[in-house]
């Protein structure tokens, strides 16, 4: 096969077996990669009511058909999983260059099924796979993890691992790889960590074939052509990285400040992009075939807060920042540092440390609770201090560990979540921007801005302008980014590389690259089918409608300061359009005419 | 006027008072690149029109409203971004 | 006037788009152990440098070369590899100090930068600017003995 190697490896924990099978083309060709093929798998093979840390749930590591080509900022992978926070399916998203190495190794997936009864570590090197003891590796942070399973597989062996975190089961914890990259959200890494599994080192020595060669060359060169002529993917994300965002919400008064409160912060400024470039920044960094360039390389000096690796990006700046009410860079580049070697989720973990600081200014929790720390709003040092809790499982972390839902919840006041399937909401307002809210919404891993990232019309005019406030056509907004988004997800292509191209020049990359032809349309349907049979595996997992909810803040309290002052989210008023749109009935159910349509029955 | 990423190292400040009479955005950004040069128009404006830049009056992004021929009133507060910003 | 590959380590980001490029350029298909670019990454401080062979003037592999598979042209300022006469032995690989020279065991053979018969694909590709293709100008030979300066320091600690 061309773009996809033909071959996945399935490895069962509880009995040890490992084996491999074919990837049946058709497959390939309906479902990409990655989300796609991940989603395929787990639909048809995991009970959606089963208990995401229990051995019968499964862990799915997927690159794309891009994954390992020059396909421009082509290199990703994706964790498929249930997630133990929300009990939704999760699809957490990653790059660095361990995706091209499973590739290279000769799969397209890699299974992993049951539990192990003490910790082990996956060692790939192309047809030798091997289980291996861990028990010297587990409580490692991930950087050591890393060091300590090169120095016995391979100096250059590409590791994918969990921390503390992910051993401890905190239901945010993720998977890095490559030191500082993450597949992120919903908690991947306490899936790991349920299974005994502490890392998956991997190296390939194998080709990625190339179906028509000329053809896919003269594609790569015109999309990194395009991409180098657009401001942003071109030139912004390298010179300030994604966190160059900061002022822009703040400035538009769609900053969420102090758990939501408010969106505007009046010194955001000094926790973004340009602080960061001009402070913390070392040198930029891209992913494997990447020709943006948007990783901040950083180093914080002081010996407080002393600590060296990437970020911190847009959305960690945000939530240890202004939704803190923290405006110190330092604190909050180890903050990040802290997610990163502990492995959790960035988005997650701020957004519960402010939903505490909440609970906390209302008197819900106390110092009592907190082991005597005054969890202020702003309180830099307190912030810094409950996410390095959170990571070793001390004190008042293992409260945080469960996500800003459960911990609001037990304390009598799940309102103050701001979550959606008690996934954390990202940094974008949805009172100020209509739009983005409505994606929150509907997002089927829970809250998430990169699934149908309309900030990208909403606020930067990319490809176009499109007023922020009003809500007409935004359900049709939203739909088009989602569907874009899952094919792009499935290619194992770069959200980023929307900042330049569109779905033709994706459809035709696919094209050359694998020889099955792809139209606009056809790759757009990918995408459709992909969030539909998502959508009808939440459904089976026993979700529903009202799971497509803001927190009541967000559509009954009006922003109190700044450009967007006055402003609700008027998601009401757009699901019901928007379950139409999709070809869904009044419940947000699909039909099955639709689901007829795109082959899913 | 407040400035942002490029635009901050191009004019050596973050913000100033704009004294220069200005009936709208179009008019207001000539100034600024009469003042701080092709470098730092080359960021606002492609063959006399807006490029992806984000321009707001107090607040609202003017390709909401009416583009470069948005109007200005004397204590408006308008706030200028290169088009960098994407994540 | 003969052509040289500048490196700029600084402006590396760790892409490895040189090692696709070169790959798919020799091989016809998406083979990173086949690469005669390299790139090594620290990852702790996110330092990356892209390493190939650097058609030394006075190329120990030439030296050590018994069929002369290896020889240097002149008139191009390159090594060049002569796959025909070459016997396998792997001296090449001991005798390089930069390690520039690498054995194959998928196509037994020895991979070595032939810059692409002066038409490099890893500096076409290179999104950065750190890989050159640039003029061999006593100004940018300095340049370079400068930063093999510094990986011979490297090396001495």
């Amino acid at each position: 096969m061309n773009g996809w190697t033909g071959r996945i490896l399935r490895i069962n924990l509880t009995n040890g077996n490992i084996g491999t099978e074919p990837l049946d083309p058709a497959l390939a060709r309906d479902y990409l990669g990655a989300r796609g093929l991940g989603t395929k798998v787990l639909s048809d093979e995991v009970d959606p009511t089963v208990d995401a840390l229990a051995p019968a749930n499964k862990l799915i590591f997927a690159p794309g058909p891009f994954t390992g080509t020059y396909a421009p900022s082509g290199g990703r992978y994706n964790v498929v999983t249930k997630g133990p926070l929300t009990g939704a399916i999760a699809a957490a998203n990653s790059g660095g260059t361990w995706g091209p190495a499973l590739k290279y190794a000769g799969y397209d997936m890699l299974i992993i099924e049951g539990r192990a009864a003490k910790p082990v570590y996956l060692w790939i090197k192309d047809e030798k796979v091997e289980i291996r003891d861990a028990g010297h590796i587990w409580g490692k942070i991930v950087p050591e993890t890393s060091d300590a399973i090169r120095a016995e597989t391979d100096q250059d062996a590409h590791v994918a691992c969990i921390g503390p975190a992910g051993e401890n089961q905190v239901l945010f914890a993720c998977i890095m790889n490559d030191l500082h990259r993450a597949a992120g959200r919903s908690g991947v890494g306490a899936v790991m960590g349920s299974k005994n599994l502490k890392a998956v080192a991997v190296v390939g020595t194998g080709a990625v074939a190339c179906a028509d060669k000329e053809r896919f060359e003269r594609a790569v060169l015109k999309v990194r052509q395009m991409i180098h002529e657009h401001p942003v993917g071109g030139t912004g994300l390298r010179l300030y990285g994604t966190n160059v965002l900061t002022n822009v919400l703040n400035q538009t008064g769609g900053l969420p400040t102090r758990n939501f409160q408010d969106g505007h912060f009046p010194t955001a400024d000094k926790v973004g992009g340009e602080s960061v470039a001009a402070k913390v920044l070392q040198r930029p960094k891209g992913c494997f075939a990447c020709v943006i360039s948007c990783g901040r390389v950083t180093k914080v000096t002081q010996p407080k807060y002393k600590g060296e690796g990437e970020g911190p990006e847009y959305e960690t700046a945000w939530g240890f920042g202004p939704d803190c009410a923290v405006d110190d860079l330092d604190a909050v580049t180890k903050a990040n540092f802290l997610c990163n070697e502990y492995g959790m989720d960035t988005i997650t973990m701020a957004a519960t440390v402010a939903c505490a600081m909440e609970l906390y200014e209302i008197g819900a929790i106390t110092r009592k609770d907190t082991g005597g720390i005054a969890l202020d709003w702003g309180n830099a040092e307190a912030m810094v201090e409950m996410t390095r809790l959170t990571g070793v499982g001390e004190g008042f972390g293992k409260k945080l560990g469960a996500g800003s839902y459960r911990l609001a919840a037990s304390y009598g006041h799940p309102e103050l979540s701001m979550s959606v399937k008690k996934q954390e909401i990202p940094a974008y307002d949805p009172r100020a921007i209509q739009g983005i809210g409505l994606n929150y919404a509907t997002s089927n891993c829970g809250a998430a801005h990169v699934r149908g990232y309309t900030i990208s019309p909403e606020v930067l005019g990319v490809p176009q302008k499109v007023d922020k406030d009003t809500i007409d056509g935004k359900p049709e907004l939203v739909i088009t980014f989602q569907n874009l988004t899952a094919a792009l997800d499935a290619s194992g292509a770069c959200l980023f590389t929307t900042f330049g191209i569109g779905a033709p020049e994706l459809a035709e990359l696919l094209s050359a690259l694998t020889g099955f032809q792809y139209t606009t349309d056809d790759f757009m349907r990918c995408g459709d089918r992909i969030w539909n049979l998502e959508r009808m595996w939440n459904l089976r997992a026993g979700l529903s409608s009202k799971d497509d909810a803001l927190p009541p803040r967000l559509v009954k309290s009006p922003i109190k300061t700044g450009a967007s002052k006055g402003a609700v989210s008027r998601l009401p008023e757009m699901l019901p359009v928007y379950y139409e749109r999709r070809g869904w009935d009044a419940n947000g159910v699909p039909t099955q005419a639709h689901l007829r349509e795109l082959g899913l029955a | 006027m407040t400035y942002f990423a490029t635009l901050r190292d191009i004019a050596g400040k973050k913000e100033e008072q704009w004294d220069e009479p200005a009936a709208t955005v179009g008019e207001l950004l000539r100034g600024l690149i009469a003042r701080y040069g092709p470098k730092f128009g080359r960021w606002l404006l492609d063959k006399g029109d807006l490029k992806l830049a984000i321009v707001l009056v107090n607040g609202r992004d003017v390709r909401d409203l009416q583009r470069l021929d948005t109007p200005l009133a004397p204590n408006d507060t308008v706030t200028i971004f290169p088009p960098v910003a994407g994540g | 006037m003969a052509k040289m590959l500048t490196i700029h380590a600084d402006k590396c980001t760790g892409c490895r788009n040189c090692e696709l490029a070169c790959s798919m350029g020799h091989e016809g298909s998406f083979r990173l152990a086949a690469t005669r670019v390299h790139v090594y990454t620290w990852e702790r401080e996110g330092f990356s440098v892209p390493m190939m062979c650097q058609q030394c003037h006075d190329a120990p592999c030439v030296k050590v070369c018994t069929p002369h598979a290896l020889e240097r042209n002149a008139l191009t300022g390159l090594v060049m590899l002569d796959h025909a006469k070459c016997i396998g032995c792997k001296m090449c690989v001991q005798a390089c100090p930069f390690g520039s020279a690498v054995w194959d065991e998928a196509t037994q053979k020895i991979l070595k930068c032939d810059t692409c018969g002066g038409n490099p694909q890893c500096a076409k590709f290179c999104p950065s600017g750190a890989l050159e293709w640039t003029e061999d100008l006593v100004s940018v030979r300095d340049r370079k003995y400068a930063f093999a300066a510094k990986l011979k320091a490297a090396f001495s600690e």
